[in-house]
């Protein structure tokens, strides 16, 4: 391990460049055909299909390096595979079909969030991928966008390409010769979006991920969950040859690991480019050599895609996600993390105010946010609420025949598939509030405040609020 | 319990044969109430109502009777029939499940067309196991549409219902001949009735049956391309109203001159563009199962150019071929070329399923 002191590394000094290669995911089909996007399969497979591939000339005649090196392995590879969201396609049995246009909107409207400009014509294209992961030798990639930016609080970090491609099959072991993938995730829909080398020092990379990844959020076909967005950060520095770092697991960890990544390229670099990988010490580790550039060419089973100003015209541009939380924030007044919280789960809370007039949105907001989260402190289980749920609570303060103090208890048993009984968190009128309290003051004489607030409580939990039961208490003796 | 209400529409076919010796060979010559003595175990299963339509060989039908068929099936429906068995001739069952299919449009009611291989005067017959088995289904499940019920496997003991637009006949005389192309059979159901669905069905409850009918004036061509193939074997459709091509591979025409042997290829690409001025002119997969893609080898980037049709398309050539007269009697000629494509009655399945080929033969 280098023994140096980071914060004294001065990025401009030494020559440092770095960019990232971000990849999401997209929901709905893949891209080619007509299968669902699932990417999570844990059942056993429906069948086995073993082939081999073997390194092919692309158009220019020129044998890819990557190709190569892989072909020297000789491998059988062995794919998984699934009749529910795999078809003739997959297995490269079939041409593709028709492109799925709900995943060339999405990507045409991120393009537009990232001020790129999309181009004329999309021409689909092959790149020679060897290693297994895609049946039929390649990806299919095409170029959907150019020129786009994006600020950054260290400046403009500009994007020069927005790519759209097939995800490849998720690797599942390796056994000698034999390497297994799993179909699955084999062609679903997946934006690249490649950023230029402007990114200033390792914290800037972070800053600059966490940006892109919030625009990409803001589109409805992303999809969410661990493994659908990956970000590759791109490495040199004066006199090193370009490093790529993939496999991430946080946007936290990229500022460390590519500080340690350029200590290694000070002391010890090597002297061709290569790709590495990210390990949760926050050091990264060797995959292979980066490929070379002759990768590509035309996928002829596609017509061009012309994209006319007419579509574009149609495509609907997203507000950002920080833009709605503002807006959320400034309309209903809420604190900044519940509206940020109920952005990102797609909660669409003027239904709710809508619905239940009597309670305060603040209130719905932090029943719908908070509520599970002090479940899960306080009960110690993973409170499952369904809307319903929320409802059946939402509907009753509506109607005045709870108190807000009460939510937790109702949402505990509805959690545990409970009925609640009501009566039990039935609201006090004023009257027989003031009644019941004036006779524990007198079952209690002489009995301290705090006393009687603990017995009161006790008694008339979840019926009240702390609040009025103190009022009364004082106004008594 | 109250039995439903089956209605059975005879139309001839071998299920109505017996032999014949003045002709020497079988003749569609049992009445309804015949067939009828002849399986009196459905009574037992159903209440059923039965008459003959026509007793004909189902090489013999024509477009107007699919139309006759249909508003036979209509009078039916507004009887209150609970499901009808149209027992027909195989060799054009496919068709007729097809054409029906496509004219019964917000089908209510179970409409189950069966025949047999082998005639009814036979104690081998399997018209037996296939008329309990359409009554089965009928009672015992709430499907809604055409379907055909015929033998699984070469067993007495279970049928399967299968798709009206997507089935073909793929054997002369096996009792299990008819198979869903490019797709999946519906149900599985015994003579004990036992059903079990393959794929998903949806039951609505408020569908109005409503027919949209063929025009029998329509002629249509259907032309199998082959080897040393000549122009004037296309040419002889100019006066027709539109035509199906059986191509071979994923959509291929012989179209490419390569040397002087070859000169006629060119004249088969003039009349195919002089053809797709003047009628929808479809492509239909030769091979029958698999889809057509007219993206993936350089002679056929021109088919689209000068307007052929069906690209994507694994509907068979046989519903290629009724869908097309069905359009053409039913909407303006320029909208075909969009509606050829377009999903009417699942007879094109959205995705290639690898284990399509597993309900075929084992």
């Amino acid at each position: 391990m280098f023994i140096v002191k980071m914060e004294n590394i001065n990025y401009e000094k030494i020559g440092f460049k770095a960019g990232l290669e971000i990849h999401q995911q997209l929901d709905g089909k893949k891209l080619f055909c007509n299968c669902p996007v699932e990417t999570n399969k844990k059942e056993k497979p429906d069948l086995i299909v073993k082939r081999k591939l073997r390194a092919v000339a692309g158009a220019e005649g020129e044998k890819d390096i990557a190709a190569l090196y892989e072909e020297g392995k000789d491998k059988t590879f062995v794919y998984e595979f699934y009749h529910d969201c795999n078809c003739l396609v997959e297995l490269d049995e079939e041409p593709i079909n028709h492109i799925n246009k709900y995943a060339l909107e999405a990507a045409l409207q991120i393009s537009l969030l990232l001020k790129a400009k999309p181009v004329k014509k999309i021409k689909v294209m092959r790149k020679i991928v060897i290693d297994g992961s895609n049946v039929s030798g390649f990806q299919r990639t095409m170029l959907i966008a150019e020129n786009g930016k994006i600020e950054t609080s260290k400046g403009t970090i500009k994007i020069p390409t927005i790519l759209l491609e097939e995800e490849a099959a998720k690797k599942i072991s390796t056994n000698g010769k034999e390497v297994t993938y799993r179909l699955d995730r084999l062609g679903v829909p997946l934006l690249e979006i490649g950023t230029s080398a402007d990114i200033k020092d390792p914290e800037h990379a972070k800053e600059t991920a966490e940006k892109i990844g919030m625009i990409l959020r803001s589109v409805d076909l992303t999809k969410r969950g661990i493994g659908t967005i990956r970000q590759d950060v791109n490495v040199s520095i004066k006199n090193s040859p370009r490093i790529e770092i993939k496999g991430f697991q946080d946007l936290k960890s990229i500022p460390k690991i590519v500080e340690y990544e350029v200590l290694r390229l000070q002391h010890d670099a090597p002297k061709e480019g290569e790709v590495r990988k990210a390990e949760p010490d926050l050091t990264s580790s060797f995959l292979r050599p980066l490929p070379g550039e002759a990768r590509m060419y035309p996928e002829t089973d596609h017509e061009e895609i012309i994209i006319t100003n007419e579509l574009l015209k149609k495509i609907k541009i997203p507000e950002l996600l920080t833009e709605k939380t503002i807006k959320l924030e400034n309309k209903f007044n809420l604190p900044s993390e519940i509206a940020e919280e109920l952005i990102k789960n797609k909660i669409n809370l003027e239904n709710y105010t809508k619905d239940y007039k009597e309670v305060s949105p603040s209130l719905i907001a932090q029943t719908l946010i908070t509520a599970p989260k002090e479940i899960r402190a306080r009960f110690h289980f993973e409170p499952k609420l369904k809307e319903k749920d929320f409802r059946f609570v939402f509907e009753n303060l509506n109607r005045q025949k709870i108190p807000k103090d009460s939510v937790i208890d109702i949402l505990v048993d509805l959690a545990k598939g409970k009925t609640p009984n009501l009566d039990n968190f039935e609201k006090l009128s004023d009257k027989d509030l003031e009644r019941e309290i004036e006779k524990i003051i007198i079952e209690n004489k002489n009995a301290p405040f705090n006393a009687l607030m603990g017995i009161a409580m006790s008694k008339l939990k979840g019926k009240t609020e702390a609040k009025k039961i103190a009022d009364i208490i004082k106004k008594f003796i | 319990m109250i039995m439903k209400k089956i209605a059975i529409l005879h139309t001839g076919g071998t299920v109505s044969s017996y032999y014949d010796d003045k002709k020497g060979g079988v003749s569609t010559k049992y009445t309804a109430k015949d067939i009828l003595n002849l399986y009196p175990e459905i009574k037992h299963i159903a209440k059923i109502e039965s008459r003959l339509i026509q007793n004909m060989w189902s090489q013999d039908t024509r477009f107007s009777h699919y139309n006759l068929l249909a508003k036979e099936v209509e009078k039916e429906v507004k009887n209150g029939a609970e499901g009808v068995i149209i027992t027909h001739g195989t060799d054009f069952m496919h068709y007729t499940s097809s054409a029906l299919a496509f004219i019964l449009e917000n089908c209510p009611i179970p409409v189950i067309i069966t025949g047999s291989q082998r005639s009814s005067d036979r104690g081998s017959s399997d018209a037996k196991l296939n008329l309990i088995c359409a009554c089965q289904f009928i009672v015992n499940s709430n499907y809604q549409g055409v379907g055909i019920c015929m033998h699984e496997s070469t067993n007495d003991d279970a049928c399967l219902i299968l798709h009206p637009t997507k089935t073909r006949k793929f054997h002369t005389s096996r009792r299990d001949a008819f198979k869903v192309v490019n797709g999946k059979p519906i149900a599985r159901v015994t003579s004990q009735g036992n059903v079990g669905f393959i794929g998903k069905h949806n039951k609505s409850e408020d569908k109005k049956l409503k027919l949209k009918l063929f025009d029998d004036k329509l002629k249509i061509g259907i032309v199998k391309v082959h080897p040393n193939m000549f122009a004037e074997e296309l040419l002889f459709y100019k006066n027709y109203d539109g035509l199906v091509i059986e191509a071979p591979g994923l959509g291929n025409l012989p179209t490419t001159k390569l040397d002087k042997e070859t000169i006629e290829h060119e004249k088969i690409l003039d009349t195919l563009k002089t053809l797709a001025k003047k009628m929808p002119v479809v492509l239909a997969p030769q091979t029958i199962f698999g889809r057509l893609n007219l993206h993936v080898y350089s002679n056929q980037p021109i088919y689209q150019e000068i307007g052929l049709l069906g690209n994507h398309s694994d509907m068979t050539s046989e519903t290629t071929f009724l869908k097309l007269a069905w359009l053409l009697s039913n909407y303006k000629k320029d909208e075909i070329p969009k509606l050829i494509t377009k999903n009417f009655r699942d007879e094109i399945s959205p995705r290639t399923s690898l284990d399509y080929l597993d309900y075929v033969y084992s």
